[in-house]
């Protein structure tokens, strides 16, 4: 009802009843303030494994990293190796160095500019950033690099920005290198579909079309179409699931991130002797599918390295006053049943530890 | 003059006429509680946020008390405040929208796409073409939702659930999922300093104050807003009463979309880029805004100016998170405890004013 006519008692409730929803965000915010841990992503170094410890007193060096989705595990991982090289670099320069984890938990490129321009605001001393969609953050890293913040992109890429390096595959190139994979394991022959994720995202619109390029040289493979889903284990692994009902005779898929295999529900719904995968990412859970022959061949991007080498990089530039190359390439790592077992020692060694055991005994 | 409720307890009457009529005024106004609330907020985070050396000027800035935090926090809250404010007269009405984040990205693509063709260098024919566009689509797609709602007699849930797929698919289609980067033009626009210096940038957060400031003078000083409430709060009494309740409710739908058209124009605008997934979710946002500014779902009750602080509060919340560097993991069960808190209080408060005044009737 409208406030004129509303009674002068109910009147007086309404504004008890919204000082009492104010009332309880306040207490949602305290609470907030009080019960919710601190991040674990200050890692003052404390000089472990014989490295210095920072300087008493050193003024610290704040690094904004800024991935796609904290819900995304290759991401987790690249926080841990950016975590561990500011541990190892702050030992080593004798200033500590910080890293302020500001990754939405969604892709979203419009917060992801937000977060940059939050990360200047709050003394960021550089930026890293893998980009959701490079059309959107562009203007927030020029707004940073204008403010003397410099920005760092991996993975994916702002090419149109004022960053002053990439680090990550090129991704055209690791699409060509999935679908070459994938006519040797399929003879040159069969219907295929693509499995890209997020749309809009630039690194795997690339990795698309070089699967497209790729398979173009083959004239036996047939691309039945590209098909794109929320990235989260379980939305991938139910496209996979509901393209192979609708396309019985498909002989591969070529996946350009390695969402569905995070899932164990493939290694049941798909037979090894009618269809083959090849998937970019090798993380501990997609290993099971190398060894039961359904993935016979993973390209790996060492995710760990996106945070660890970008991290070396930033303290390049901003402490070491060094150069650092604009494209600075990774190449992916290729995880076969003869290199699981490399491949798991080195997982773990990178800190994931559920590396299933078995596969770290093996040669 | 003084003026004493009589409804008022023998012990509040006293205390009520040491009041001067402003003080009593603002302390029994709809805003009061979240201005306070924000009020707080802010000097909370402002005392706790602590300092950082500017790497530009080497001067000490607060890390939450300084003019780029401020406007960033009342621009991230800009767009979704300005589409709340459509989505509560909406709300009010007795209705929901569930498409306000799919007309955002339509309007979007729509205003890509149009300036792609027709002014590709940009200029300020561009802006206002961009405008044209983007109000048009969601003005478009507002009309769609009420006429549907009307003519087909389904639930407003189940026919915006419905276009907010077909319109987020027809964004999709139209612009092949590609990102489509806005001339330099409208940009300039959205991110105009207006002499406050570089990379202050208070246009959206103008907007939707004035936004804002027009919803509230719609509902509360137009017959048409009346008749909104009326609706809201009664639609058999209102069809009795002769109002055309059909009109009523296509032109709710139709100012939601203007407002999701509006908030395209200028988000988009603001970041440069346009995409089919754009405002994924955020009709969530802008409904958790409506209700956290006192609207009630069922309808009857709500307030233009309460959701857009509605919506800063949210973007406060997330923005402390973050300013006091807690694990931003518990970012969305604060905002979801929040909300929960926040309508179950509203309704023991409703039902409780009820009892009362049912007690009341009894005794008089």
């Amino acid at each position: 009802m409208t406030a004129g006519i509303v009674r002068p008692s109910l009147r007086r409730s309404l504004h008890r009843s919204l000082r009492g929803v104010s009332l309880a965000f306040l207490l949602a915010a305290v609470a907030a303030a009080a019960g919710c841990p601190k991040p674990s992503s200050a890692p003052t170094a404390t000089g472990e494994g014989g490295a210095p410890a920072p300087l008493a007193g050193a003024k610290p060096i704040r690094i904004a990293m800024i991935a796609k989705s904290s819900t995304n595990p290759v991401f987790l991982s690249a926080r841990r190796g950016a975590e561990t090289a500011a541990k190892d670099l702050s030992g080593r320069t004798g200033v500590p160095i910080e890293i302020m984890w500001l990754t939405p938990p969604q892709e979203d490129g419009q917060i992801q500019a937000q977060r940059v321009a939050q990360a200047v605001n709050e003394g960021a001393n550089a930026i890293l950033i893998s980009c959701s969609d490079a059309g959107k953050v562009t203007g927030a890293i020029n707004d940073a690099v204008a403010r003397g913040v410099p920005v760092m992109t991996f993975d994916s890429d702002a090419a149109q920005s004022k960053r002053f390096s990439y680090y990550g595959v090129d991704d055209r190139q690791l699409g060509e290198d999935v679908m070459e994979e994938l006519a040797k394991l399929l003879g040159g022959k069969g219907r295929v579909a693509i499995l890209a994720g997020n749309q809009n995202a630039p690194n795997l619109r690339r990795r698309v079309e070089g699967v497209k390029a790729e398979a173009a040289k083959h004239h036996g493979i047939q691309i039945i179409g590209t098909f794109y889903h929320a990235e989260t284990p379980q939305d991938a692994a139910a496209e996979v699931i509901r393209v192979n009902n609708a396309y019985p005779d498909i002989k591969g898929w070529a996946m350009v991130g390695g969402w569905a295999l995070f899932t164990k529900t493939l290694l049941t719904d798909l037979d090894p002797k009618k269809v083959k995968l090849v998937a970019v990412d090798a993380l501990p859970t997609e290993l099971p599918y190398v060894e039961k022959g359904l993935a016979p061949v993973l390209l790996a991007q060492s995710s760990y390295l996106w945070g660890n080498v970008g991290v070396t990089k930033i303290i390049d530039k901003i402490f070491y006053k060094k150069d650092v190359p604009e494209i600075v390439s990774m190449d992916p790592v290729r995880v076969t049943s003869e290199s699981l077992g490399t491949w798991s020692r080195q997982l773990r060694q990178w800190g994931f530890a559920d590396v299933p055991e078995e596969y770290l005994k093996l040669k | 003059m003084t003026v004493t409720d009589s409804r008022m307890t023998p012990a509040e009457a006293p205390r009520a006429r040491r009041l001067s009529p402003v003080v009593r005024n603002l302390l029994r106004s709809q805003q009061f509680g979240l201005v306070g609330v924000i009020t707080v907020l802010l000097i909370a985070l402002s005392v706790l946020a602590g300092s950082h050396i500017d790497q530009a000027t080497g001067a000490t800035v607060n890390n939450f008390l300084n003019s780029h935090t401020l406007i960033q926090t009342a621009t991230d809250a800009s767009f979704v405040a300005i589409m709340a404010v459509g989505a509560t007269i909406v709300i009010i009405s007795g209705g929901i929208d569930l498409s306000v984040g799919a007309v955002y990205a339509l309007a979007g693509v729509a205003m890509g796409l149009t300036l792609r063709v027709a002014a590709p260098g940009g200029g300020a024919g561009a802006v206002v073409l961009a405008l044209v566009v983007c109000v048009a689509v969601g003005v478009a797609a507002g009309a769609l939702n009420g006429v549907m709602v009307v003519g087909l007699r389904v639930h407003p849930f189940i026919i915006t659930l419905g276009t907010m797929w077909i319109l987020r698919g027809i964004a999709f289609v139209a612009s092949k999922a590609e990102s489509i980067s806005l001339p330099e033009s409208l940009t300039r626009f959205a991110k105009s300093p207006l002499g406050l210096g570089a990379a202050l940038y208070p246009v959206p957060m103008l907007w939707m104050l004035v936004v804002s400031v027009l919803g509230a003078v719609y509902l509360q000083k137009t017959v048409m807003g009346r008749h909104v409430f009326a609706l809201g709060g009664n639609a058999e009494a209102s069809r009795f009463s002769g109002l055309r309740l059909g009109r009523i409710q296509i032109g709710v739908y139709v100012l939601a979309g203007l407002t999701a058209g509006l908030a395209a124009f200028l988000g988009s605008g603001f970041y440069g880029s346009v995409s089919c997934g754009d405002a994924t979710g955020y009709e969530l946002y802008v409904i958790a805004s409506a209700v956290v500014g006192g609207a009630r779902l069922s309808g009857g009750r709500g307030s233009a100016i309460n959701a857009m602080l509605g919506a800063v509060l949210i973007v406060l919340i997330r923005q402390s998170i973050r300013t006091l560097h807690l694990d931003q993991n518990y970012e969305w069960i604060i905002i979801g405890c929040a909300i929960v808190i926040a309508v179950v209080l509203d309704q023991a408060s409703a039902r409780f004013a009820a009892r009362r005044l049912a007690q009341g009737e009894e005794s008089s």
